[in-house]
């Protein structure tokens, strides 16, 4: 069975402005493949009936564009903001942070656990002695928060973005997999959320990684979703969303500045009180599971 | 820029050549560390060169202590693209000298990030 | 008498699998657990050795091995020469994993291939055996230790 011109069409446009992904003629039979599945699991006769569940079912869509979209697993992904994390962003808190010695950050909609991962490794490497850190890493999905949990990769995985001395460094063989280490996974802990959903009680963050998943949502609940996260970044603190990504035409309430090739977003707070006072107490008895 | 493979395959040289290829590097092959040996006291010193392990005559790891004994190769970026994936065996590697380390099987992605990592390709072109 | 380590299917699978997607998968997924007769055509296999021995064997239909070695080499013609060594890396790649999954240290040989099977001495044992299909033809892993070892 395959795909109407007109399915394809639509998926085709929807690919490019929510990923940026090209599925130009002669793809049809990828989309086919990467779409039947869902088709079936939401209990369409096939991809044209369920393409036309696409245009009106959010949730449906989601899982589509995620399911076209190859997966970019990677460690240290686009590299930039890490160095722009290394350079700018921890200095800055470490600076800030001196009298309570703890930096803590936001891997939001943290998949496989890589970016929280990778957070952890410069932080080991640049965390001074007698400082703590804590990521927390959420998702939507239980699985990937398990696979978090877990820490375990492919060797494919593994060949990602990292540099080998990492891997040695953090990472031992279980099987056919690499596992990090247990050094890693204390700093990491693991909680369900859903962006779109009000936020469960949660602690001021220093830096929010917000990377590639607004994507997934319409200009509305962005919007909710960013004015929940402002609420939660301290005044004096960082929100990092990916590459292609910016709150230029959906917020005010955050400024930009450029670090290198990387755009990195702080709350616009007309009074920004002085760090000493304004942060107030940092949870540090958050320990992980 | 010259990348030198190296490995006793002739299909894994040829998987290796189209990528780096399209990276833009010029490149050289040899069966074995002999033959790569070869090539860098001839004067076609490289600047990368990509190293299997297991090769008769010269396996990999001792040609990476051949180059580092050597200070007129010290600019020679090396990595391994290899089967060897114990733990063990990468740190071995590291010691020896190797910049990188690519396990094989891996995709045509991992060695572009790998490149991009030792500074040798920025976006996909040589740096 | 100590026992035999043997790897897990699940690990064996894994490895074949990740072989199979890196260099050859694209549109024509790897299919496990699908066996069939397999037509004698090439055959590689790797030897183990050191603090566990064993040996690990492809097995594939002429048309198979033409096909891995199109992909491999990026050529529409195929010569014999050609299809063993493409095979050959198969086999090494594969091999090189699971020594990886097993005790070492150990030492993995360079890959034998032949047109047809590959032998195997009489004091072996089959302890993991892929079976798979693969662009409409079957196809085979196996690994072998000593019996006895």
């Amino acid at each position: 069975m395959t795909i109407s011109q007109s399915s394809f069409a639509f998926v085709s446009d929807l690919a490019r402005r929510e990923t940026a992904m090209l599925y130009d003629a002669g793809k049809e039979y990828l989309v086919e493949a990467r779409l039947l599945p869902l088709a079936r699991a939401a209990g369409c006769a096939d991809v044209d009936a369920y393409v036309t569940r696409l245009r009106i079912d959010q949730a449906e869509r989601a899982k589509a564009l995620d399911a076209l979209t190859i997966n970019e697993t990677s460690w240290f992904r686009d590299n930039a903001p890490y160095q722009a994390f290394t350079e700018k962003l921890l200095p800055d808190v470490l600076a800030a942070r001196a009298h309570v010695r703890h930096v803590s950050i936001w891997s939001a909609a943290c998949s496989s656990g890589q970016e929280a991962y990778s957070l952890a490794m410069l932080l080991d490497q640049h965390l001074p002695a007698g400082w703590t850190a804590q990521i927390l890493a959420t998702d939507v999905s239980p699985t990937m928060l398990a696979r978090v949990d877990a820490g375990r990769y492919s060797q494919v995985e593994m060949n990602r973005g990292l540099p080998a001395t990492s891997l040695v460094k953090y990472f031992s063989r279980v099987g056919s997999e690499w596992e990090v280490s247990a050094e890693l996974k204390r700093m990491v802990r693991t909680q369900h959320l859903n962006l779109a959903a009000p936020f469960p009680l949660l602690p001021t963050f220093d830096i929010v990684f917000l990377r590639n998943v607004l994507i997934y949502f319409d200009m509305e609940t962005k919007r909710d979703i960013l004015q929940r996260v402002h609420r939660i970044v301290a005044p004096d603190g960082y929100l990092l969303l990916g590459s292609s990504e910016t709150t230029l035409d959906m917020d005010d309430h955050w400024g930009r500045e450029a670090h290198g090739r990387v755009q990195v977003h702080r709350p616009a707070t007309t009074t920004r009180a002085t760090t000493a006072t304004a942060v107030g107490w940092h949870p540090t008895a958050m320990t992980g599971a | 820029m010259h990348a030198l493979i190296i490995d006793d395959s002739r299909a894994m040289r040829s998987i290796l050549r189209r990528i780096v290829t399209d990276l833009g590097f010029e490149t050289l092959e040899a069966g074995h560390g002999q033959e790569a040996l070869d090539h860098l006291e001839a004067g076609r010193v490289p600047d990368l060169c990509l190293i299997d392990w297991n090769m008769p005559v010269m396996d990999g790891y001792t040609f990476v202590t051949k180059v580092r004994e050597n200070p007129d190769w010290r600019d020679v970026t090396l990595m391994m693209v290899t089967t060897e994936s114990e733990h063990g065996q990468i740190v071995r590697a590291l010691a020896a000298g190797a910049h990188e380390y690519v396990i094989k099987p891996f995709t045509p992605d991992a060695i572009v990030d790998k490149l991009e990592l030792l500074g040798l390709v920025q976006g996909g072109v040589p740096a | 008498m100590s026992t035999v380590v043997e790897p897990t299917l699940t690990d064996v699978q894994m490895v074949v699998e990740e072989v199979w997607n890196s260099f050859l998968g694209g549109e024509d997924p790897l299919v496990v657990g699908a066996p069939g007769e397999v037509p004698t055509g090439w055959s590689a296999a790797v030897t183990v050795t050191g603090a566990w021995e064993g040996m690990v064997s492809v097995e594939l239909p002429a048309g198979t091995a033409e096909e891995v070695c199109r992909r491999m080499l990026g050529v529409e013609e195929t010569h014999d020469e050609d299809v063993a060594d493409a095979v050959g890396e198969l086999v090494n790649m594969i091999g090189g994993n699971v020594k990886s999954l097993m005790p070492g240290p150990s030492v993995l040989s360079l890959p034998v291939v032949a047109a047809g099977r590959v032998a195997r001495s009489s004091d072996t044992t089959e302890v993991c055996r892929i079976d798979a299909w693969w662009a409409g033809a079957p196809l085979q892993v196996c690994v072998h230790v000593h019996r006895g070892h």
